[in-house]
């Protein structure tokens, strides 16, 4: 091996050396500062994604109109087209219209935010939101929509932050079933047949009468999540050798939401 | 070589936020589409020892940086994939001369090594985070969830390697056999 060859591997055990015994709190510093970096790319990127979309769809909508109406004249394509944007654009507004009713009903003071990046990794579930310590989103605040839960932010820099996401394996969220006395901790799994995994809650007692349709919903201990909040709906229970466990369908769909709150405190 | 080593680092670091825009394929069970892999398996094959650790080293902490989430609940400390990914690229730069004398069907074959290594990392997150959570199970979805990127890698690779060859001519960068020290054998007699 020659000089440089052997130089840079200690330079490389060193560097690796120091990546790993950093202590946590500089790491979340190196996170966020690397968030605030990439911060812009991923705001560009969402924005371009958003567009393709929209012009793949506007060329579906042509494609079907070509088949059904081939001798359409152009002012009739046009007209439909305008149609479509407009009910694209009523929709939005009852979206937002729902997302503002629920932040007004709500007894928390609530922090609106976009998601802009899903994290695409096979063992975590997060995705990054467009609001950081800027805006007032610190560790731990609680995320949701108005349909429920979506998870809780774990990084946070000047202008994104990184949500853990309820279907996270690693996330557990101490829960109440409704109409039962039942409490357990929810978490998701760590790899579903499902695009849009399903939550598990352990060690529920064997004979607690559980059924599907049942609603869930946090418990308020722990002091990260307030109570109260919908987590999901029970879909099935199961009885294993020590414990019962309820399979959980979540109340939001995780894979496709676009606006969410940050819970900053309460009313 | 300065030029094609910068351009590798930022292609990875492009690759690597472009992947997370990419949704995954439901027919192999949600499997991710991973670029930067073969972008640094083709940097372990065409530049020298030296910058093979240092892109290495970028694409294991860029990797963390941007896909573990901080936090207690992660179970996978961040620089870990450093470590990870340090040995399917010692496996690939090990390749390195029988790339730069090869014709174009030993570098398919090498750009289907590539594939067969990406989900290496996967593996290694995976093995690390069940032990970390002692909780090891495994059925099918995890399976797919390991092997789909490389399964999709057969396709991406050879087009990732066929593209930076490309590069590499447009950047005048010729790729140089090591020199190995010759070791003189004690004669005999």
């Amino acid at each position: 091996m020659r000089g440089t060859s052997i130089a840079a591997l200690i330079t490389f055990v060193v560097l690796v050396a120091i990546v790993l015994i950093t202590p946590a709190g500089c790491k979340q510093q190196w996170q966020a500062t690397f968030l605030n970096t990439v911060a812009p790319l991923f705001h560009a990127t969402s924005a371009v994604t958003q567009g393709i979309g929209g012009v793949s769809g506007g060329f579906k909508k042509l494609d079907e109109l070509e088949k059904e109406n081939r001798d359409l004249k152009a002012e009739n394509a046009e007209l439909r087209t305008s149609n479509s944007l407009l009910k694209n654009l009523e929709s939005e507004v009852n979206r937002l219209n729902r997302a503002l009713g629920y932040r007004e009903r709500s007894p928390f003071n609530l922090l609106p935010a976009r998601v802009i990046s899903r994290e695409n990794a096979a063992w975590w579930n997060s995705c990054t939101i467009d609001r950081g310590s800027a805006d007032g989103v610190g560790i731990d605040m609680a995320v949701v929509t108005e349909a429920g839960l979506v998870g809780k932010i774990v990084n946070v820099g000047k202008n994104a932050s990184t949500v853990l996401l309820v279907s996270d394996e690693g996330l557990k969220v101490s829960v109440s079933i409704e109409g039962t006395q039942e409490q357990g901790i929810i978490s998701g799994t760590r790899a579903s047949s499902n695009y849009a995994p399903d939550l598990r809650i352990g060690f529920i007692s064997k004979t607690a009468e559980i059924k599907p349709g049942m609603k869930v919903f946090t418990s308020g201990t722990g002091g990260v999540f307030p109570s109260g909040v919908l987590v999901g709906t029970v879909k099935g229970f199961a009885i294993k050798e020590l414990e019962g466990v309820a399979t959980v369908e979540p109340a939001v769909d995780l894979t496709r939401v676009q606006d969410v709150f940050v819970i900053t405190g309460v009313r | 070589m300065i030029r094609f080593t910068f351009a590798l680092v930022l292609l990875i670091f492009f690759a690597s936020i472009i992947q997370r825009y990419i949704p995954p394929i439901i027919w192999v069970k949600g499997s991710a589409i991973l670029i930067a892999p073969a972008l640094l398996f083709y940097g372990c094959l065409t530049l020298p020892f030296p910058s093979v650790l240092g892109l290495t080293f970028f694409t294991g902490l860029i990797n963390d940086l941007l896909t573990v989430p901080f936090a207690p609940e992660s179970n996978y400390a961040i620089g870990t994939s450093i470590v990870l990914l340090l040995i399917p690229a010692m496996i690939m730069h090990g390749f390195s001369s029988t790339f730069l004398r090869g014709q174009w069907a030993t570098n398919l074959l090498l750009a289907e090594l590539a594939a067969v290594l990406t989900p290496f990392l996967l593996l290694g997150q995976y093995a690390i985070i069940s032990f970390e959570r002692r909780a090891f199970f495994y059925n099918d979805v995890i399976m797919w969830r390991i092997l789909g990127p490389g399964v999709i890698a057969i396709v991406i690779s050879p087009c990732v390697f066929l593209v930076l060859a490309y590069l590499s001519d447009l950047l005048r960068y010729e790729p140089q056999l090591e020199q190995r020290p010759r070791i003189e054998r004690p004669r005999l007699g």
